[in-house]
């Protein structure tokens, strides 16, 4: 690790053509995803696959909200990492911490912009939710514990964890250093201003678990309370999303790590050690994961007739049993890999990334498996069987959503520093 | 003064989130009326949410709050 | 106090579909929406086939799924037991439809055309109407009804917003019934107050033996059939109507 006196760490404020290219990139996908929603916003969700269920024959929830689930669920990682650092004392995961609340903040203003592009009426539901929001609806929790608690508290995590960088970096000059000084707010670094976070950050890390339980839960309970849809009505879906937004939120963030290990060459501090404890900890989070998959299968499966059966049958043989057998094995595999090394103590950096890769395309595909099915599959009365493919809008959509969340995490690497700076470094305590 | 105004902050953001949820905002239950389906006050949710956010600003207001007299 | 409801006597039922045209008629819902739908059902194997059919409105739960999850309160029930849309209050999150056992909601996926199912603008039919008005606009859909005057009546007034039966809640502020049941050729749908004992539905549900569909899901909804039995896992449609805009 490089202790810079005149530049500043991790290349904050420093843009290099690569970067510059990934931000072009980037705009470019905005730009596909704002005209695809310009489409929509004028022409109305025709320019969609979606259509009403019954006679219609469609799905009337589809990508838009799988990938709300999947950002929101992304958002569990930041939180989480804070709280065990500060509850568990787990030091040698601390240069994750800020990687992973930076990716929680960001994951749940997508997840926020998500709601809106579903929404048929976004203007009105900007003020309309603010105004009628009904505790009686499941969707109050994530409107008001998810998109705006959750996200203020990870904010003010992040902030107050960042003060400390803050105040080192303010002392060099540069473009940033009124930032900088304003992130710091007056931290000097005295025992009785770190004796001071040490007791703020232990009481948040205890008011928020319960916020993280809560928070994912209620998104559960969005599908899970619905008695009229087979398939989504059961008490595992709200442990069942906690379980799978962690298993989705570590994945990616060793992803994530792993890439900044390698553009920011901080293989010293982003060591074997780190990814080792994460590997491991995805591995306890997938165990979960597929306890309650099983569960499901086979409460799904055992006695079920009707409709019910009518969702199982197309979820693990019929239509979409490529999906759900994909989902098995992107789960099975990175379970095998991540064993393996546990057993063995033989880690290799390729496998545990590859596993966090492959964990969170089981992610996304098995949202959808939750969000689709009942509706094409699940109707009660004999409507019979509808079907659903996504247009090219709601990709581009996504897509343009994921590079707008994909920039505001480079952006914020130039200027914030991304890992914490180490205790030895200049102008430190 | 510095404890006292964190405490504060943290005990009304939980009972603001407490009145709203259950007193200000549309009731819990049964609907069977029109008046059912609006907030008892406009805006209640709004409460709320400033009230989850009393919580956590509560924090900020701990750490960077100038020492005074006590400790 | 009344509790408005249908009574839906199905060994009278053809399977005309003249409910789902005056629906359609009356309300002005666009095009693919069918908040009334008549299923036409078969079952079991020849020789043995039963065919029949099923007039499917909304049901006006008095626990309705769709009013519980409703984020904005654009869904309600008022006290005269209609289950009603607010469409200058909804946001289109489609919550309603998914929760919906009945699949009664139907979402507008583009703005409405007035000139969806004829060219009104088309000379010869303008010198034919006269200047009477055209008979789609009807000023009705546009009022406010209910004691807190919200915008209920009607469809095809926004894109991105749910609308669904009203048991034609502008008819029946004007005393009448709603355009279903008074299109019907062989009164089969009978309507009326559930709460008054001297009613016609009361009286049917007296005399005959009746059930209302998917009871077990707990919605208990406010449309009774008479005649048969529900349609269970067995059951077929003949001609599936999937339409889609």
């Amino acid at each position: 690790m490089t202790t810079q006196n005149e530049t500043l760490p991790y290349e904050v404020g420093r843009l290099t053509r690569g970067w510059i290219a990934m931000v072009a990139v980037l705009l470019i996908l905005m730009g596909v995803g704002g005209y695809a929603y310009y489409l929509q916003f004028t022409q109305g969700e025709i320019v969609t696959g979606l259509r009403n269920l019954g006679t219609m024959g469609g799905a009337t929830w589809g990508l838009y909200i799988v990938f709300l689930v999947y950002f929101i669920g992304l958002s569990f990682t930041g939180i989480s990492i804070a709280a065990m650092i500060r509850l568990l004392g787990l030091e040698k995961i601390k240069p994750i911490a800020r990687m992973a609340e930076t990716m929680t903040v960001i994951a749940l203003i997508l997840g926020a912009m998500t709601i809106m592009v579903d929404v048929g009426q976004p203007l009105r539901a900007m003020v309309n939710l603010f105004r009628y929001a009904r505790p009686g609806s499941p969707f109050f929790g994530t409107f008001t514990l998810v998109i705006a608690g959750y996200l203020f508290a990870s904010q003010i995590y992040l902030y107050l964890d960042g003060r400390r960088d803050a105040a080192i970096l303010a002392k060099k000059p540069g473009r940033f250093q009124r930032f900088f000084r304003l992130w710091a707010a007056g931290y000097k670094g005295t025992p009785a201003e770190k004796k001071r976070h040490n007791q703020a950050s232990f009481w948040m890390a205890i008011a928020i678990v319960p916020l993280l339980i809560t928070a994912h839960s209620t998104l559960g309970f969005v599908f899970g309370l619905q008695a009229g849809r087979p398939g989504w009505f059961s008490a595992l879906q709200a442990p069942e999303f906690v379980a799978l937004a962690g298993v989705s939120g570590f994945g990616l963030l060793i992803c994530i790590a792993a890439i900044i290990r390698k553009v920011l060459n901080a293989e010293e501090k982003l060591n074997q050690d780190v990814f080792e404890w994460l590997g491991n900890f995805l591995m306890f989070l997938i165990v979960a994961y597929l306890y309650f998959m099983v569960v499901e299968w086979l409460t799904a499966t055992y006695s079920s007739g009707g409709a019910e059966a009518s969702v199982s049958n197309a979820l693990f043989t019929g239509e979409y049993a490529w999906m759900y057998w994909l989902t098995v094995a992107t789960l099975l595999i990175p379970f095998g890999l991540l064993v393996y090394q546990f057993i063995f103590k033989r880690y290799r950096l390729a496998w545990i990334v590859a596993s966090g890769f492959m964990v969170n395309i089981a992610a996304v595909v098995k949202r959808y498996l939750i969000v689709v099915p009942s509706q094409t599959h699940g109707t009660l009365l004999p409507y019979g069987i509808g079907s659903y493919s996504p247009t090219w809008v709601e990709y581009a959509v996504v897509l343009g959503i994921f590079a707008f969340g994909t920039l505001m995490f480079v952006l914020f690497i130039k200027i914030f520093p991304i890992m914490n700076i180490p205790e030895n470094s200049e102008g430190g305590e | 003064m510095r404890k006292k105004l964190t405490s504060l902050l943290v005990v009304l953001g939980f009972a603001l989130q407490g009145i709203s949820f259950f007193f200000l905002a549309a009731p819990l239950g049964l609907s069977t009326s029109e008046a059912d389906s609006n907030p008892v006050m406009p805006f209640a949710p709004v409460v709320f949410i400033v009230g989850v956010g009393m919580v956590f600003v509560a924090a900020v207001v701990y750490e960077l709050l100038p020492e005074n007299s006590d400790e | 106090m009344t509790r408005y409801g249908m009574v839906i006597d199905l060994n009278r039922c053809t399977g005309c579909r003249a409910c789902m045209t005056a629906c359609k008629v009356e309300n002005n819902t666009p095009q693919a929406n069918f908040w009334m739908n008549v299923f036409r059902f078969e079952e079991n194997e020849y020789p043995n086939t039963r065919v029949w059919f099923m007039p499917r409105p909304c049901m006006h739960c008095n626990n309705a799924a769709c009013v519980k999850v409703c984020p904005t309160g654009a869904r309600f029930k008022r006290e005269d037991g209609l289950t009603l849309t607010d469409w200058e209050r909804c946001i289109g999150c489609r919550y309603c439809e998914v929760a919906c056992p009945y699949g009664v909601n139907y979402f507008n996926w583009k703005a409405p055309e007035e000139n969806q199912y004829l060219d009104w603008d088309d000379a010869e039919l303008v010198t034919e109407l006269g200047n009477d008005g055209l008979p789609y606009a009807n000023p009705d859909l546009e009022l406010s009804y209910g004691p807190e005057d919200r915008f209920t009546a009607g469809g095809g007034h926004y894109k991105g917003v749910v609308e669904k039966c009203t048991f034609c809640v502008h008819r029946l502020e004007n005393d009448l019934i709603p355009a279903c049941a008074d299109n019907c050729p062989t009164d089969v749908i009978n309507f009326g107050d559930l709460d008054d004992p001297s009613s016609k539905v009361s009286m049917l549900l007296g005399e005959k033996p009746s059930y209302r569909l998917l009871e077990d899901v707990g919605t208990d909804p406010n449309v009774y059939y008479i005649g048969g039995t529900p349609p269970n896992s067995e059951t077929r449609q003949i001609e599936e109507i999937k339409v889609r805009v």
